[in-house]
């Protein structure tokens, strides 16, 4: 290795210590501010009940949704050469970068029971009302996880040598067969590490939630959404609900350690 | 029967061929980038013709004035690619069962046919290994089995003996004959070994760049 480029400057190293501090000190914050002693009863109330279960019901459906939708984007956006393959993408990308709230709005203007594109039509005709209702929550939740899956799995679909469905291929193997037998246990790297992402992403989301389905205890409210409320009427519960988060959090990113964190032996 | 007249292409790549292989076993012998590799891709069905006509077996398979193309799956062809192609994800006695589960056999019955054709190749103490696991020349010999084993109606082999080291070779090449002979189909094979070929092959067609 060279010399030269291999010597880390002092003032890098200053920074990146500073950029450690930074990013770490509000989880110590967090930490001690949570009350250890009563956490169990903190996160059994009534409430905090009712936010994790919604959260993880909704959170779960949004990333089955998103996979139903993400899969077939991702592998046109991997395989095919069509027109207007650089506008899906952007579109693909989009949640990601406008604000979730903007996010939310968009959603109210395509889904929203009295004036929405689609949802005065999915009312009249099947009486279906995605705004304040849990299907909300899971719409807005699957809007804002499924740029993370199709990344992940366009990335994944991308990087499959094309000789093993070739030779399944000329072994007799049809197309959804190719699929299931081949494909799919060649994906799987990207699919979990996709699926994570996107479950983690929406189980943390807050602005389309709010925005889209509101509020609700005990209907709408997820348990980002609880931890805003609570930080003024019950600190120690907010502070309690958000560790847990966190933890959770962490779960999913030494489940992928192998992917983003160099197998953990960094 | 093989039957192949026409442009053959792939990429930057066309040439005219015209090959008629009954039930015998031909050898294509020439440069790199002769396009050998490539005659065969396009009779497995995996490159389309850029013109003329591919029969096998009497039927035409790829006809682009007609337009006729069958599937690599509908063709019925057991193949060795240059690089083996063994599925990663599975062991090397899956690989060797994938097609004849591929043609509707059950796995156990399936399994147990693969298990003795692995050990005619001497690589049934490997069948349980993952096929990343293997010695090329291990991999090579399932890859020959996978190519062989669901009866296919010709049979491509390229570079069929590359990983197999010198010892073990003529054995190899043995059970790769016996099992055309019994198959009775058309197979070609692709080699840089001359003598291989001579060894092999009941005739030789040579072609140059």
């Amino acid at each position: 290795m060279n010399h030269v480029s291999s010597r880390t400057p002092r003032f890098v190293r200053i920074g990146a210590l500073v950029g450690v501090a930074f990013l770490a000190l509000p989880i110590v914050g967090l930490l001690k501010r949570v009350a250890w002693s009563t956490l169990w009863t903190q996160l059994t109330d009534v409430a905090t009940r009712d936010a994790l279960r919604i959260s993880l019901y909704a959170s779960i459906c949004a990333t089955v949704l998103a996979l139903v939708l993400g899969l077939p984007l991702a592998w046109c956006l991997a395989r095919m050469q069509f027109k207007g393959r650089r506008f899906v993408r952007a579109l693909v990308l989009l949640p990601m970068v406008i604000p979730p709230v903007v996010g939310g709005v968009a959603l109210l203007g395509a889904y929203g029971k009295s004036n929405g594109l689609l949802g005065g039509l999915l009312n009249s005709l099947f009486g279906i009302q995605l705004t304040y209702s849990l299907w909300g929550v899971i719409v807005a939740e699957a809007f804002v996880a499924l740029p993370f899956l199709v990344l992940s799995l366009e990335g994944g679909l991308r990087s499959i040598d094309a000789k093993y469905e070739e030779s399944a291929a000329v072994m007799g193997a049809t197309d959804l067969t190719r699929f299931t037998r081949v494909t799919l246990p060649l994906l799987k790297p990207s699919l979990v590490a996709g699926l994570m992402l996107a479950w983690a992403r929406a189980l943390g989301e807050f602005g389309a939630t709010i925005t889209f389905a509101g509020n609700i205890q005990g209907r709408t409210q997820t348990a980002p959404l609880a931890v805003y409320t609570m930080l003024e009427s019950n600190p120690e519960g907010a502070y309690a609900l958000s560790f847990l988060l966190v933890a959770v959090s962490v779960g999913v990113l030494v489940g992928l350690r192998d992917r983003w964190l160099g197998g953990g032996s960094q | 029967m093989i039957s192949l007249h026409g442009t053959v292409e792939a990429g930057s790549f066309s040439r005219e061929f015209s090959i008629d292989v009954g039930n015998e076993v031909v050898g294509m012998f020439g440069a790199n980038g002769s396009g050998k590799t490539s005659v065969l891709r396009t009779i497995a069905g995996l490159c389309p013709l850029g013109n003329g006509e591919l029969k096998l077996n009497g039927e035409v398979v790829d006809a682009p004035a007609k337009p006729v193309f069958v599937l690599p799956e509908m063709r019925h062809i057991g193949m060795v690619f240059q690089d083996h192609s063994l599925f990663p994800f599975m062991t090397a006695l899956d690989n060797a069962a994938f097609p004849l589960q591929m043609r509707g056999m059950k796995r156990t019955a399936a399994q147990k046919l693969a298990k003795e054709m692995l050990e005619q190749f001497g690589v049934a103490n490997v069948g349980q290994q993952m096929a990343t696991a293997l010695s090329g020349g291990q991999s090579q010999r399932v890859a020959i089995v996978r190519a062989l084993i669901g009866s296919p109606k010709a049979v491509l082999l390229d570079e069929p003996l590359s990983a197999i080291d010198e010892e073990s070779r003529e054995g190899v090449r043995n059970h790769i004959r016996e099992h055309l002979i019994r198959l009775g189909v058309s197979a070609i094979v692709v080699s840089h070994d001359r003598t291989e070929l001579d060894h092999l092959c009941t005739r030789i067609e040579n072609y140059t760049r």
